[in-house]
Order: structure tokens, then C-alpha cells, then sequence
């Protein structure tokens, strides 16, 4: 399955490197989640009844600026290559090769942006725990998989299926750790145990085993949501 | 008489359109029933709006079906009326991933490619992306994707949309070589005027095939 898959992957990944705007906004996103968002965040904190402190939210921007990309890159990757993916599947190489070189190229490009968002925090504000907080970022972005590319099994329209993601973004961002006063929805958010990782290994403190493997599971159930989603973007019907 | 490459019985779909309380049913196929075998070149005729394109992608797979059955034993080609490519995956690269999915050796795709290429007439192209590509030019595509691995059944979805005349009679010398090969093949249309090319020739109304 795999000597099918990793080419297709390869192949996947390359259609998203060649659009000159993405490989921009790779760089731009997380220099303006960065350094102007996290100032936003902190005084959005305050207003809600939260306690995040400024440098808190720095790092946990790094995070959000992995998930929107990678989501959003997730989401296209099912929108706007479904004909495309099924002719591929129909033509002999299954739905489900279709969907694993999709999840490779989604991690590949989750890796990257992870990347990019832990090496902007870095020149930014310094990282005390950097292999916490690069794995805590990595994490946001695999959730967001997850989330772009069900997103896009479900809503065909590119403008309707984007708002979407943006919804559970802002829903996500504004209900996350001590964003608000406890309770309410921030109990439920996918990426709350990745957020609590990242904003403890900014501070340069360890986090408990169950945050690790809370976050494990979110990860892998994300992804585990992602390949359906790319197994239903691509599937043929006998 | 030859191999049947293709019978569909029966077929049934509808759509449903719109939010409650507003949804609504549309029938669009309503027992359509058709065979294609192999050395036939046939038409699917019909209006606009007749069913002929949702009649092609449930007899190829893309779209489940109300009811009725599909039977086509042996390897398959489709070429849908909208090419469906990747827009930033150059040509060559889109006969590599195609030929991997038909299972062909680096040989037989090297092979395949140049003689699709010379024969379509677009072999400058081959290190073009889709996107820098003429609307025929990608057409030429979508049809090459469609022969690379020599089907027994081709079924064909307005595919000369775009082409210029010279491409146009290609396209034609193309179909009646492989049909003279043995290959089947359905080409849908709404041109009344290609009769004289075709074999046979079901027409679509109101959901039903009706004789041509």
C-alpha cells in the first residue's frame, strides 16, 4: 500500500509547495500570530475573566498559527482536489492509498508549518522547554488536520467550507485555557490539553504524563478523523 | 458477436435539491438501460439536463445509484466532460501518478506517454503545469489520462470540448482506430450531428433510453 501511497503523497505535497502564496503566508502567519496576535490575545484574556499573561500567550500563538494553516491547508486539500482524488482512486489506486498520500502530505506540511511557527517563537521570545513546545506545536497542527480536512468531506464550497473552519478556529482560540473564566465550552476544545503543553513548556515548566498522552490522543484521533475525511473526499462507488 | 464491455440495467437516480421544507425530489434517471460491447463505438445523445453526464459517473463509479445494476468487466477508462486534474502537477507528472494507479511499469508508461503525446499532438507541453495550460490542451489531457492503459471499455464525457478543428478530427481517427482495436467505447453527446461516426446510439428521455 505504502510504495503507491508515498509517491502520491510526494506528489500531493509538491501541488501545495508551487503556490507561491502559501509558501508566503507559511512565513507570514506565524511572524503575525507571533507578534501582534499574542499581544490581542492577552488583552482578549483579560476581557473574558481569563489570567493568560502575555508571555503565555506568545507561545500558545505559535500553536495557533500551526492549526490555522495546517487546517485550512487540510481543507483544501480535500475541497479542491476531490475530482481529481477520485479519478485517481477510480482509475485503480483505491480510496484509501488516495487518503494515506493525502495524510502524508497533510503531516508533511503539519511538520513544516509546526516548523516555522516553533522558529518564530524562538527568535521571538526564547523557548525554555524547546522540545516540549515543538512537539505541543506539532500537536496543534495535527488536530487541525483533523478539523480542516472533515471540514471539507462535509462542505463542498470552498467560501462556506473556509468560514467554517475559521468559526471552529475563533470557537477554539477564544474558549481555550485561561482564555475565560473556567467552565463553559473550554473543558470540550480538541486542542485545550496541547495549549496547557505549550503554554507551561514557554514557561519552562515540565507537564504531567496525562497532558502527554491527552495530547497523543487528540493527535491521533484527529488524524484517525482526517483519514475518513480523506477516504470520503476520494471514494468511488462500485 | 463480440463481448458485451458494458450493460447497465435499470438505472435509477434522483437528486434532492434544497432545505426543508423547500426539498424536492428531481428524477433524473427513470430505468435507463443500455450495452456497449467490445469494437462498438456508441453515442449517448440527449438534451441538456437529460442525465446523459450522471448516467456516465454511475456507470463509472462516481455517483451511487437509486437503483438498477452495472456490469462492466474489464479495465476501465473515463474521461469526464470537466478535466479532472491537479492544477499545479505538471503533464508528465499527471502520467506518472496515472500510470502507478493502472498498475503499468516505468517502461510501459515511458512507452504509452510518447505515443499519447505525439498522437494528441501535445508534446511541447509535457513539463507544463495544468494551470499554464490552454483549455483544449488540458483536454488533451483528461483524454490521454483516459487511454494510457488501453481500456476495454472508454467511456467519454464531451470529450472534444475546447478542441479546434485539426484536434477535433484527431480525436475521431483516435476512437475509430482503438474501436477497430477491439476497445469499446460510449461517448457522450448532445450533437446529433456526429451520427454518421457512431455505431449505434441510445438517446436519453425523460430518464428512459428511447430509440434513436
Amino acid at each position: 500500500m505504502l510504495s503507491a501511497a508515498l509517491p502520491t503523497g510526494a506528489a500531493f505535497l509538491r501541488e501545495h509547495l508551487r503556490a507561491p502564496l502559501t509558501l508566503v503566508l507559511l512565513v507570514a502567519i506565524p511572524a503575525f500570530f507571533v507578534l501582534v496576535f499574542a499581544s490581542v490575545l492577552g488583552e482578549f484574556a483579560t476581557a473574558l475573566g481569563g489570567d493568560l499573561a502575555q508571555r503565555a500567550a506568545t507561545s500558545i500563538s505559535a500553536g495557533w498559527a500551526a492549526a490555522f494553516l495546517s487546517g485550512t491547508l487540510a481543507f483544501f486539500q480535500v475541497s479542491s482536489s476531490r475530482g481529481a482524488d477520485r479519478r485517481l482512486a477510480l482509475a485503480g489506486l483505491g480510496s484509501w492509498r488516495v487518503a494515506t498520500a493525502r495524510i502524508g502530505a497533510a503531516v508533511a506540511m503539519a511538520v513544516a508549518v509546526s516548523a516555522v511557527a516553533f522558529a518564530t517563537l524562538s527568535l521571538r521570545s526564547g523557548v525554555e522547554h524547546p522540545a516540549h513546545a515543538a512537539v505541543a506545536i506539532l500537536a496543534f497542527a495535527l488536530i487541525y488536520i483533523g478539523i480542516g480536512a472533515a471540514v471539507g468531506a462535509a462542505i463542498r464550497s470552498p467560501l462556506e467550507g473556509s468560514l467554517v473552519v475559521m468559526l471552529a478556529f475563533s470557537l477554539d482560540v477564544f474558549s481555550g485555557p485561561r482564555m475565560t473564566s473556567e467552565g463553559g465550552i473550554a473543558a470540550w476544545t480538541p486542542t485545550r490539553d496541547a495549549a496547557e503543553l505549550l503554554v507551561a513548556a514557554g514557561g519552562g515548566m515540565a507537564s504531567p504524563a496525562a497532558d502527554w498522552l491527552a495530547v497523543g490522543g487528540a493527535a491521533a484521533g484527529a488524524l484517525a478523523v482526517a483519514l475518513v475525511a480523506f477516504w470520503l473526499g476520494s471514494r468511488t462507488r462500485g | 458477436m463480440s463481448a458485451i464491455v458494458l450493460r447497465a440495467e435499470r438505472l435509477e437516480k434522483s437528486f434532492h435539491r434544497g432545505i426543508w421544507p423547500r426539498r424536492r425530489k428531481i428524477p433524473v434517471l427513470e430505468g435507463a438501460t443500455l450495452e456497449v460491447r467490445a469494437g462498438e463505438l456508441v453515442g449517448l445523445v440527449g438534451e441538456n439536463g437529460s442525465g446523459k453526464s450522471t448516467l456516465m459517473q454511475i456507470v463509472v463509479g462516481l455517483l451511487p445509484r437509486d437503483g438498477g445494476e452495472v456490469d462492466r468487466p474489464g479495465k476501465l477508462g473515463y474521461c469526464p466532460q470537466q478535466p479532472m486534474v491537479w492544477e499545479k502537477l505538471t503533464v508528465d507528472e499527471h502520467f506518472e501518478l496515472f500510470s502507478r494507479a493502472y498498475g503499468m511499469n516505468d517502461e510501459q508508461r515511458l512507452g504509452t506517454t510518447r505515443d499519447l503525446l505525439a498522437e494528441l499532438d501535445f508534446d511541447r507541453y509535457r513539463e507544463y503545469r495544468v494551470e499554464e495550460l490552454s483549455g483544449g490542451t488540458r483536454q488533451k489531457l483528461n483524454l490521454a489520462l483516459a487511454l494510457m492503459h488501453e481500456p476495454d471499455l472508454l467511456l467519454l464525457d464531451e470529450p472534444y470540448t475546447g478542441f479546434d478543428w485539426e484536434t477535433y478530427l484527431r480525436f475521431w481517427e483516435l476512437s475509430e482506430r482503438r474501436r477497430d482495436a477491439g476497445m469499446g467505447i460510449l461517448i457522450v453527446s448532445h450533437l446529433l450531428a456526429e451520427r454518421d461516426r457512431l455505431d449505434r446510439m441510445y438517446e436519453l428521455c425523460e430518464g428512459r433510453i428511447c430509440t434513436c
